[in-house]
C-alpha cells in the first residue's frame, strides 16, 4: 500500500513535470506572440492618438469652415427620420414624434 | 639451561552478556526507512511546488518590474467613446558630451544638415565648456534616424515619457495637472495618481468629447456677448449620475503646463460656492410634497407683496405676480413670498432633512479633490424663509446637478461620476424621495419653460420637452450682498422621462445691448437684454447648447 502511495506521488510529479514542459513550450509562443503584439499595439495607439487630434471636434470646426461652409448646414432634430426594419419592410418614422398636446 | 616459560594462562570465564533481542522501543525501523523516502520525496515535491509557484507568478512579477522601472509611467485617460484625453507617449531627447567629440567641425557640419535653424555659435560655445548639454529636446523620428546615422559616440540620446492632451482646454479642470515630476497636482491627474501610475489599463470617463467641445463653444461665445467673469455648465444623465460634460471656463491649455495661479481659472462647476436663488424654490415645494403638506394645487391666498424680516424685507420679484397662487403657480412664477410660506408650513426639521437628503448642504464625495464646501449657518426663523427662495444658502452647481437629477429621476439616489462604471439601473438602487413627487415637480418645471407666465421660455427647443427653473442671486460680499449677479438654469429634458439635467451658470454676467433673441414660445426677434436676469442669460445659454448637442443625445444612443 505505502509502496502504491510512492508510486503515486513519483508518477504525479513526473506528469507534472511533462506538462509543465509542454505548457513552457505554449508559454514561450505566448510570449512571442506578446512580444510581436506589443510593437503593433503602440503603433495602434499612436495612429489612433493621430486621429483623435485630427477628427477632434475642433479640427473638424477648422475643416468644414475652410471646405464646406455652404455645403453643411444643421438639421432640425424633428426633421431626422428613423429607419426601422420589420421583418422584411423598411419603415420610415420620425425620430422625435411632435406631441400634440406639448406644443 | 631450560628455562621454564611455561606461563600459564588462565582464561577467565567471559560471560558474554550480547545476546540479540528485538528492540522494546516502539520504533520500527522498516517503517522509518519508508517514511525517511517518503520525508526525502515530500521535501523534493515541496521544492519542486515552490518552483512552480514560483514560475507561476512571473507574469505578475513582470507586471510589477514594468511599472518599477517606468518610474514615470502614468496610464492613459480616454473619454466615454475611447478617444484619447491623455496619452503618455516617449520622447527622445538628444544630447551631446563634447569630451568624447573627435572632430568638432565635422560634427558642427553634420549637425547643421540636420537641424538648420539651430544658434551654431552656441553651440559652438558648448563644445568648448567640456560638459554636457542638450541638443534637441523631444527629437522627431527623421531626425533622430538621421543623427543616430552619424554614429558619433558623443551624441547620447535619452529616453523620456511625455504626456500629452490631444483636446488641449477642453478637459483642464476635470483632468488637471500634473508637476515635473509627473505627479498629479489637481483634477483626475491628481485623486487617480496611483492608479494611474500602478495600472497599464487606461482611465475611461463618461465624458463625452464632441458634447463637451459643444458646450464650451457655447459658454466661449456667451462670455464675450455677457462679458461674465466666468461661466460653467454640467451635463449629467439623471439615471445614474455619469457626467456627459462639465465645463467651466476660462480654462487653461494643459500642454502648456502653465502654473495656474490666478482664482478665475477655478473649476466653478464643482469648487465655485454660490448662493444660486430661485432654482431652490424647486427643493421647498418638492419638500413639501414630500412630507404631504401641500399638493400642486394646494392654494396660497393673500399672498402679500413684501414681508419683513428682523432688519431684512423680502418682496416679490414680479410686483404683477397676483395675491392668490397655487403651488404649481408658486413655481412658475417664481414666487418668493409664496415659497416661504410652504418654507414655513415645512418648519425648519423638514426642510433641512430634505435639502440634506438631496445633498444640498454638506459636501459632496466625487471623483475630483477641488471641490466646494457650502457655507454653514445657522437655523431661523428668518433663514428658513430666504432659504425657502434660495437665498442665504449656498452650494456648488455640481450639487445643485445632484439634486435636480435626483428629483427628477424618480426620487432614486444618484452620486454625479466621471469614471465610467457598469451602468446601473436606477430602480434597482435606494429610493430617498417618494415615489410621485418627479411625477408632480417634472411637469411644472416643463410649465416654466413653455407657458408664457414661466421665466424660462428661451429654452423652449422644438423636440426635446425641456423643462428647468431659473435662479438670478446677487453675490454675496462681507456683510451683505454686491450688484454683481449669478444667473443660473437648471433644467431637465425631457420632462416626460428625464434624462439629463443641464445647469449652466453664469458668474456676474452684464446685459448685452446688441443681442438679438429669437422668441421661441412667440414670433418673432428682440435686440438688447432688457434685465440681468437668468432668463435672459443663462437660459438663452442652454437654449443655444440643448440646439446643438440635443442631436447628438438624440441620435448617439449615448447610454452605451
Amino acid at each position: 500500500m505505502k509502496q502504491l502511495v510512492l508510486a503515486v506521488i513519483f508518477v504525479l510529479i513526473l506528469i507534472t513535470s511533462l506538462i509543465k514542459t509542454s505548457t513552457k513550450e505554449i508559454e514561450d509562443q505566448i510570449f512571442i506572440v506578446k512580444e510581436n503584439i506589443r510593437p503593433l499595439k503602440s503603433e495602434l495607439e499612436d495612429a489612433l492618438l493621430e486621429f483623435n487630434y485630427l477628427s477632434s471636434p475642433e479640427k473638424l470646426v477648422q475643416y468644414q469652415t475652410q471646405y464646406f461652409e455652404k455645403d453643411l448646414i444643421k438639421i432640425e432634430i424633428m426633421n431626422i427620420k428613423e429607419i426601422i426594419k420589420n421583418n422584411e419592410t423598411l419603415e420610415i418614422k420620425d425620430l422625435i414624434s411632435k406631441n400634440e398636446n406639448e406644443q | 639451561m631450560k628455562m621454564n616459560n611455561k606461563k600459564n594462562i588462565i582464561l577467565e570465564e567471559y560471560e558474554n552478556e550480547f545476546s540479540y533481542k528485538k528492540s522494546k522501543t516502539n520504533l520500527d525501523i522498516q517503517f522509518n526507512r519508508i517514511a525517511f523516502i517518503f520525508f526525502v520525496f515530500l521535501v523534493i515535491s515541496v521544492i519542486y511546488s515552490i518552483q512552480l509557484l514560483h514560475l507561476g507568478s512571473l507574469k505578475e512579477e513582470n507586471t510589477k518590474e514594468f511599472s518599477t522601472i517606468n518610474k514615470n509611467y502614468r496610464a492613459d485617460i480616454l473619454d466615454r467613446n475611447g478617444n484619447y484625453l491623455v496619452k503618455t507617449v516617449k520622447s527622445i531627447d538628444i544630447g551631446i558630451n563634447p569630451i568624447e567629440v573627435i572632430d568638432k567641425k565635422k560634427l558642427l557640419i553634420n549637425l547643421q544638415l540636420i537641424f538648420p535653424d539651430k544658434n551654431y555659435e552656441e553651440i559652438t560655445k558648448k563644445l568648448e565648456k567640456n560638459k554636457f548639454f542638450y541638443l534637441e529636446k523631444k527629437i522627431s523620428s527623421d531626425n533622430y534616424e538621421k543623427i543616430m546615422l552619424l554614429g558619433d559616440k558623443s551624441i547620447k540620446s535619452e529616453e523620456k515619457l511625455t504626456r500629452i492632451y490631444p483636446q488641449k482646454n477642453l478637459f483642464s479642470h476635470i483632468i488637471g495637472q500634473i508637476d515635473d515630476d509627473n505627479k498629479g497636482i489637481s483634477g483626475l491627474e491628481k485623486s487617480f495618481n496611483e492608479k494611474l501610475k500602478q495600472t497599464n489599463e487606461p482611465l475611461k470617463l463618461t465624458v463625452d468629447t464632441d458634447i463637451q467641445f459643444l458646450i464650451r463653444e457655447e459658454l466661449v461665445k456667451f462670455q464675450s456677448i455677457f462679458r461674465s467673469k466666468g461661466s460653467t455648465a454640467i451635463l449629467m444623465n439623471v439615471n445614474n449620475g455619469e457626467i456627459i460634460s462639465m465645463v467651466s471656463y476660462p480654462d487653461f491649455d494643459l500642454n502648456k503646463r502653465e502654473k495656474i495661479v490666478d482664482l478665475n481659472f477655478i473649476n466653478r462647476a464643482t469648487k465655485g460656492v454660490y448662493e444660486l436663488g430661485s432654482v431652490f424654490k424647486t427643493f421647498t415645494v418638492a419638500a413639501g410634497l414630500e412630507e404631504g403638506l401641500i399638493d400642486t394645487d394646494t392654494e396660497f391666498l393673500n399672498l402679500e407683496k413684501k414681508l419683513q424680516c428682523g432688519k431684512s424685507s423680502i418682496s416679490e420679484y414680479d410686483n404683477k405676480i397676483p395675491s392668490d397662487l397655487t403651488v404649481e403657480q408658486i413655481l412658475i412664477r417664481s414666487g418668493n413670498i409664496g415659497s416661504v410660506r410652504i418654507g414655513q408650513k415645512l418648519e425648519i426639521i423638514k426642510l433641512k432633512a430634505f435639502l440634506e437628503k438631496i445633498g444640498i448642504l454638506s459636501k459632496i464625495n466625487f471623483d475630483i479633490e477641488e471641490v466646494g464646501e457650502p457655507i454653514p449657518f445657522k437655523w431661523g426663523k428668518c433663514k428658513l424663509a430666504t432659504v425657502s427662495f434660495g437665498h442665504g444658502i449656498t452650494t456648488t452647481p455640481l450639487q445643485l446637478a445632484k439634486a435636480y437629477a435626483i428629483i427628477s429621476n424618480g426620487g432614486f439616489a444618484i452620486e454625479p461620476s466621471l469614471i465610467k462604471k457598469e451602468l446601473k439601473d436606477p430602480e434597482k438602487e435606494r429610493r430617498i424621495i417618494k415615489a410621485g413627487i418627479s411625477e408632480k415637480i417634472n411637469p411644472i418645471l416643463r410649465k416654466i419653460v413653455n407657458t408664457k407666465e414661466g421665466t424660462a421660455g428661451l429654452v423652449n427647443i422644438e423636440g426635446y420637452e425641456v423643462g428647468g427653473k431659473t435662479g438670478t442671486a446677487q453675490k454675496t460680499i462681507v456683510g451683505g450682498y454686491s450688484k454683481a449677479k449669478v444667473n443660473t438654469f437648471a433644467g431637465i429634458f425631457p420632462t416626460s422621462k428625464p434624462k439629463y439635467v443641464l445647469i449652466v451658470l453664469l458668474d456676474e454676467p452684464k446685459t448685452s445691448s446688441d443681442y438679438v433673441y429669437e422668441y421661441k414660445n412667440k414670433k418673432g426677434s428682440y435686440k438688447g437684454t432688457p434685465f440681468n436676469t437668468a432668463g435672459w442669460t443663462s437660459v438663452e445659454v442652454a437654449g443655444k447648447i440643448i440646439e446643438k448637442i440635443g442631436p447628438i443625445l438624440a441620435t448617439k444612443h449615448i447610454e452605451n
